[in-house]
C-alpha cells in the first residue's frame, strides 16, 4: 500500500512537471511572431535595424521568462516536490 | 563564422553587468542571513552564466533570423527557443540535482536578466534627463 502511494505522488509530480512545461511552447511561437514582423518592418526601413534589434531582443527576454517560470515549477517538481511529500507521507503514517 | 551585431554585443554587456551586480546583492543576502556556503556561490555562478549565455545565444539567432524571410526568420527562433529551453533545464537540473549547488542560489539568477530589462527604461530616462540638463548648462 505505502510502495502505491509512493507511486502514485511520484507520477502526479511527474504529470505536473510535464503539464507546466507546456508554458514553455508559447514563448517559442510568440518570439517567432516577434521576429517575422521585425524582419518586415526592417524590410521596409532598413535604417531602423539596429533600434528595432534593441526592441526586440528586449521583448524576446521579457517572453521567455513565461517559459522560465514553467521550468522552474518543472524541476520544483521533479527534484524538491516528491521528497517533500514522501517526507509527510511518512510522517504521516508514523 | 559571421561577425557579432554591435547591438547584440552592447545588449549581452549590459544585461552581463546586470546579472553581476544582482548576484553580488543576492550573495550579500544570503550571508546577512547567515545562510552562505560555498554551494550558494557555485549555484550562483551557474546560473549566472547560463542565463547570460541564454540572453546572448537568443541575440545571436535574432541576428541570424532577421537576414531571413518571415516564415524561415520565425522558424529558426522557434526552434532556437526550445533549445535554449532545453539547455537551461539542463543547467537547472544539474544545479537541482548535484549537492554541490544550492538550489535557490540556483534558481534565482535565471530572472535576473527580466529585472534588467525591467529597470532599462528607468536607466535610459535618468541618461536622457542628464543629457538634458549638460545641454542646458552649455
Amino acid at each position: 500500500m505505502l510502495e502505491l502511494a509512493i507511486g502514485i505522488i511520484l507520477g502526479c509530480c511527474a504529470l505536473g512537471a510535464g503539464s507546466a512545461m507546456i508554458a514553455g511552447i508559447g514563448p517559442g511561437i510568440g518570439e517567432g511572431n516577434a521576429v517575422a514582423a521585425a524582419c518586415e518592418a526592417i524590410g521596409r526601413q532598413p535604417e531602423s535595424r539596429s533600434s528595432v534589434t534593441t526592441t526586440m531582443l528586449m521583448g524576446c527576454a521579457v517572453a521567455e521568462t513565461t517559459g522560465l517560470y514553467a521550468l522552474v515549477i518543472a524541476i520544483l517538481l521533479i527534484f524538491v516536490a516528491p521528497g517533500m511529500f514522501v517526507n509527510l507521507l511518512m510522517s504521516t503514517i508514523s | 563564422m559571421s561577425k557579432i551585431d554591435e547591438t547584440v554585443k552592447r545588449e549581452s554587456v549590459y544585461i552581463a553587468a546586470f546579472v553581476g551586480v544582482l548576484s553580488v546583492l543576492m550573495q550579500a543576502v544570503f550571508l546577512v542571513a547567515g545562510r552562505w556556503d560555498y554551494t550558494v556561490l557555485c549555484g550562483n555562478l551557474l546560473s549566472a552564466a547560463a542565463a547570460v549565455g541564454n540572453f546572448f545565444l537568443m541575440g545571436l539567432t535574432v541576428q541570424k533570423a532577421l537576414g531571413k524571410g518571415e516564415k524561415e526568420a520565425a522558424d529558426t527562433m522557434r526552434l532556437s527557443q526550445r533549445l535554449r529551453l532545453l539547455l537551461l533545464f539542463v543547467v537547472v537540473a544539474v544545479g537541482a540535482a548535484a549537492p554541490c549547488f544550492h538550489t535557490l542560489a540556483v534558481i534565482i539568477p535565471l530572472f535576473f536578466p527580466r529585472v534588467a530589462i525591467a529597470v532599462r527604461p528607468l536607466m535610459d530616462k535618468r541618461n536622457k534627463n542628464g543629457d538634458g540638463k549638460e545641454g542646458e548648462g552649455k
